[in-house]
């Protein structure tokens, strides 16, 4: 199940011991030549992508009530229902609508909204940058934290690192985010009064009030891929130094415990890390729409919630396909992105 | 003639490596294994010894204690003084000024050995700034020329190349370039050529000994291999369960094995002097018990000389004739043995 | 010519290896905690009390009804007489509502699973078991709706089949079945290549006989394991959806709506939203642990 804090490796679930599977990820991405490859993940993601917004399109007009009747709220009267769907193109047959909709949506039309009258498209990436603001922060940050924590736990198992690892990522997996959320707003906000509650103030205006509206959110969010990024970075590297054998040639050749942690082992886990760090895209989003409610922030995630209790199908749609698109891009970036980054890649093996 | 008495009585103090009996103890799932057992042995400047012994003998471990990579849950008993200076019982800190600079290791699989990400050149950059204040282009010119000087083809090129670009034998140049680079007065080749083919094997033990003479250095060869020992080594070491049972110069060795345990290791080699169709002689029993209470010779539930003392007491390497020392109450007849493989190149 | 010495098995070659590196030293409490069970009891008491405290507390009588809202006495805090978790804004009694909200977490975390261990578990295993064009076209359907961020979709669901609890329980399904199987496949193909399956084969059971009688029992045992772990994921999903008003609706306490509510008063009555989510959190972290050291124990599902 996906989750909303925690992995969608593609095993599609927990990778319990995380031992070495960063560079399991990276053998195997490996065995495959790379135009292969690459070729094989753009036909997957065809259909990955139009299977989600077929899916959507068939939830938004083949459930009960239609968009019409709340639009009109109080005062519809069956006739003027009726006046509306044919206005919006509600009455056509289900496959003349997908089909119209697909159509339109290559070309970069999502429709237009039905609460506001705005094209989709204009209204949805107005929100995106602001979303983008944000989950670039939480990933830089839940990437930064991660790779310091599990370093000092590599080098020191059973450390004070580790503990605080193991205490933050707790936390983290086994409440939902808006738990944290309200949590880190009560300490930071309340008691302690250093950042606003809520609300967001744009980076054009003031990037200082920027960044202190979005620190919390951004935690929050950090807090749950942190815990993943940890686990799996700090298991990677303690594997290293137990079972490779450029480890003890490290060792041997004099550099220290350090160096080695960091120059040799690091090294190797980082490519496999952004691996992750892709698939974990997706997982983001959904985590996403609960932080940006919470702090009124105006994203992506807000949007789709007002346009799902307006029934705003065309928003609900447009915003839908467009995360699908992202996520599975963020994917195939990441994977391409390590074939392109591994030397034993990038460069042609000679004999033997 | 009259045995000198035990072999570790006068330490050597001209020796670059001198181990005293060196003990090593480690855990395993509770329960303690004394994996080397009061090993005594030393190498001077110029001096090649092999060290042959199956997997599990200990010598591999030994050699890692002369390095100070073992775990700190090891415990590492007895002397080994490195160049006069006492490495039992330094704290890492200490110990990671030796490695890489004065005695340095060639491991076995170099495919492994050399991170897959690194340029080798950096590799190599990195030994000698460890352990030198030297800029980082100097570094890079050092290191192209010791790339040439372990034969590298363009090593100018092959600076920037990554290891899974060179072929088995130049990865393992690269590691012995890597090791020379501390400037070291004492290599350590932990099977180094094991995992090579035969001609690359042949080439590569040529350059150790042709860089033991270029940097005067003592220099070990830890195997398995007789014949590598035969070829390449002026003295023999041979170890079982952790223990020293037989040293020699080689060709003493050969010519008058002691050790019965060290006879089997000899006589199971295949030779093409043999009958055809006699079958291999093999050592009946099973791996030497390691308990640091054990009492009485190791190998004595598999020798076929073995009598009631040897159950009792633990013989001790002693030397009896002259620089050949064994660690046995009822050894071989010094009968002639038939001349083992080709000696082809010994260090005089 | 080389002339090696004859090599023993590696038997004590292979361990020093292994020896001869920094081992890893498990954190300490943990091995003390495990050596004495302890990492299955606490946690199954934790849910044992959970779990009896929501369903057979109320028998008492000592449970006031959750839905009861007295204007006369709202926002009372903590260990106020007669409310010993406190009110809510429109006064109806925390604890009662937490237990009754447990129900709710309870309810859709064990049906959400068990819909997917034998929805997605029939289909993973026949999907394994079948092979050839079906097996991948189940696949690829599998993987286009494990590729996409399920909250989302599961939020879209929810929303439009309406306020209830079995339509929360509809949509959290939807992406727990092809979990479940996904997991199922693995393992059939696994299972497939072994010998008493060719043995039962060959002796001329049919195709769904072999199902049921041998791949299905080894399984059943890595889904139930890994649902252990899935259960705490899925409270912490309801939690959310109920968060963000697309749960069970105002008829039904749910620990979610609760901390919603509360959020307006978390600078005055932080309890409203602290209860509910420390319930959550122990309740959570209980699963979790209960199903790590389960799986630890019985091996499991990756």
């Amino acid at each position: 199940m996906v989750s909303t804090t925690t992995t969608t490796s593609e095993s599609g679930g927990f990778d319990p011991a995380g031992a070495g599977a960063l560079r399991v990820r990276a053998r195997a991405v490996r065995r495959s030549p790379s135009l292969r490859m690459i070729g094989r993940r753009l036909l997957l993601a065809i259909p990955v992508i139009w299977g989600t917004t077929f899916l959507t399109f068939c939830l938004m007009n083949l459930l009960p009530g239609t968009a019409a009747s709340a639009l009109l709220g109080a005062s519809a009267t069956p006739q003027s229902i009726a006046a509306l769907n044919v206005k919006l193109g509600l009455n056509e047959p289900f496959p003349t609508r997908y089909l119209d909709w697909l159509g339109n949506a290559l070309h970069g039309n999502l429709g237009t909204s039905l609460a506001t009258g705005q094209p989709v498209t204009s209204l949805v990436l107005s929100r995106l940058e602001v979303s983008g603001e944000l989950i670039a922060l939480a990933f830089l940050l839940a990437l930064g934290c991660a790779i310091v924590v599990a370093t000092a736990a590599a080098r020191r198992p059973g450390g004070i690192a580790d503990w605080i690892s193991v205490v933050v990522s707790t936390a983290g997996l086994s409440v939902p985010s808006f738990v944290v959320a309200l949590a880190l707003v009560l300490v930071f906000a309340v008691k302690l009064k250093v950042v606003p509650p809520l609300g967001f103030v744009p980076i054009s205006a003031n990037l200082g009030w920027n960044l202190r509206t979005l620190i919390l959110p951004a935690v929050t969010l950090a807090v749950g891929i942190f815990a993943v990024f940890n686990r799996l970075l700090r298991a990677d590297l303690i594997d290293q130094l137990q079972t490779e054998d450029y480890v003890t040639t490290a060792r041997a050749k004099g550099a220290s415990p350090w160096r080695v942690l960091i120059r040799h082992a690091l090294r190797n886990s980082l490519f496999g890390l952004l691996t992750v760090a892709g698939l974990q895209i997706g997982a983001l989003f959904g985590t996403t729409v609960v932080v940006e409610q919470v702090f009124s922030i105006p994203g992506v995630g807000q949007q789709l919630l007002s346009a799902i209790s307006n029934e705003d199908v065309p928003v609900v749609e447009g915003i839908v396909a467009l995360i699908a698109t992202i996520t599975v891009l963020a994917n195939l970036t990441a994977d391409l992105l390590y074939a392109v980054l591994d030397p034993r890649i990038r460069h042609d093996s000679a004999s033997s | 003639m009259a045995p000198a008495g035990p072999a570790t009585a006068t330490p050597d103090a001209a020796a670059l490596l001198d181990v005293r009996d060196l003990s090593v103890v480690l855990s395993s799932g509770g329960r303690p294994l004394r994996v080397v057992n009061k090993l005594s042995y030393s190498v001077g400047r110029g001096e090649t010894l092999a060290i042959i012994g199956e997997s599990g003998s200990g010598k591999t471990v030994s050699s890692r204690a002369v390095m100070g990579l073992l775990p700190a849950q090891a415990e590492i008993t007895g002397s080994i003084r490195l160049l006069g200076s006492e490495l039992v019982g330094l704290p890492e800190r200490e110990l990671r000024r030796h490695r890489g600079s004065e005695v340095a290791m060639v491991f076995q699989d170099p495919a492994r050995s050399l991170n897959p990400t690194m340029k080798i050149g950096r590799q190599i950059t990195e030994t000698i700034r460890l352990h030198a204040s030297t800029g980082r282009r100097a570094a890079e010119r050092e290191t192209v020329e010791l790339l040439g000087r372990v034969r590298l083809p363009s090593p100018e090129r092959r600076f920037h190349d990554y290891p899974h670009q060179l072929s088995g034998g130049m990865r393992q140049r690269v590691m012995i370039a890597m090791a020379l680079a501390g400037n070291p007065r004492l290599l350590i080749a932990d099977e180094a050529t094991t995992a090579l083919d035969v001609t690359t094997q042949a080439q590569i033990m040529d350059l150790l000994l042709d860089m033991q003479a270029e940097y005067q250095m003592g220099l070990v060869l830890i195997s398995h291999d007789m014949g590598l020992a035969a070829s390449y080594a002026q003295n023999v070491l041979v170890m079982y369960a952790g223990q020293a049972v037989e040293r020699a110069p080689v060709r003493e060795l050969f010519a008058n094995v002691r050790m019965p345990y060290t006879k089997v290791l000899l006589d199971a080699v295949p030779r093409l002097e043999r009958e055809p169709r006699s079958p291999l002689p093999a050592v009946r029993g099973g791996q030497p018990d390691l308990d640091p209470g054990r009492r009485g010779c190791a190998f004595a539930p598999r020798c076929r000389r073995c009598e009631d003392d040897c159950r009792q007491r633990e013989p001790a390497l002693e030397t009896h004739e002259d620089q050949h020392s064994w660690a046995c109450f009822h050894p071989e007849d010094p009968a002639p043995q038939p001349a083992g493989p080709t000696l082809r190149k010994v260090q005089s | 010519m080389t002339v090696q010495a004859p090599e023993q098995p590696t038997q004590p070659g292979a361990s020093l290896r292994a020896l001869t590196w920094r081992r890893e030293p498990k954190p300490r409490w943990k091995g003390r905690l495990r050596r004495r069970n302890l990492d299955l009891w606490i946690p199954g008491v934790v849910l044992g009390a959970l779990l009896f405290a929501c369903y057979l507390l109320p028998l008492f009588g000592v449970v006031p009804n959750p839905m009861n809202s007295d204007l006369t006495a709202t926002l009372r805090p903590v260990f106020s007489p007669g409310h010993i978790l406190g009110t809510d804004a429109i006064g109806r009694d925390v604890m009662a509502r937490i237990l009754y909200g447990g129900r709710t977490s309870i309810e859709v975390g064990v049906s959400v699973n068990l819909i997917g261990i034998v929805v997605g578990g029939l289909i993973g295993m026949y999907a394994g078991f079948r092979a050839g064009f079906l097996d991948s076209l189940i696949m690829r359907v599998l993987d286009v709706m494990l590729a996409f961020p399920a909250l989302i979709l599961t939020l879209v669901i929810a929303t439009y089949l309406g306020p209830s609890e079995l339509n929360v329980i509809w949509a959290i399904s939807v992406f727990s079945v092809p979990a479940y199987a996904r997991l199922a496949r693995a393992v059939t193909l696994k299972l497939r290549e072994e010998r008493y399956v060719d043995a039962a084969r060959m002796s001329g059971r049919s195709n769904r006989a072999i199902l049921l009688e041998h791949i299905a029992p080894n399984v059943l045992p890595q889904l139930l394991t890994y649902s252990l772990l899935q259960i705490g994921l899925v409270v912490i999903i309801e939690a959310t959806l109920s968060f963000l008003g697309a749960g069970v609706g105002p008829s039904q306490p749910s620990w979610g709506t609760m901390i919603s509510a509360g959020q307006v008063y978390l600078s005055t009555n932080p309890a409203l939203v602290l209860v509910p989510s420390a319930f959550l959190f122990i309740t959570v972290v209980s699963l979790n642990v209960l199903g790590d050291g389960l799986r630890s124990r019985f091996g499991g599902a990756q």
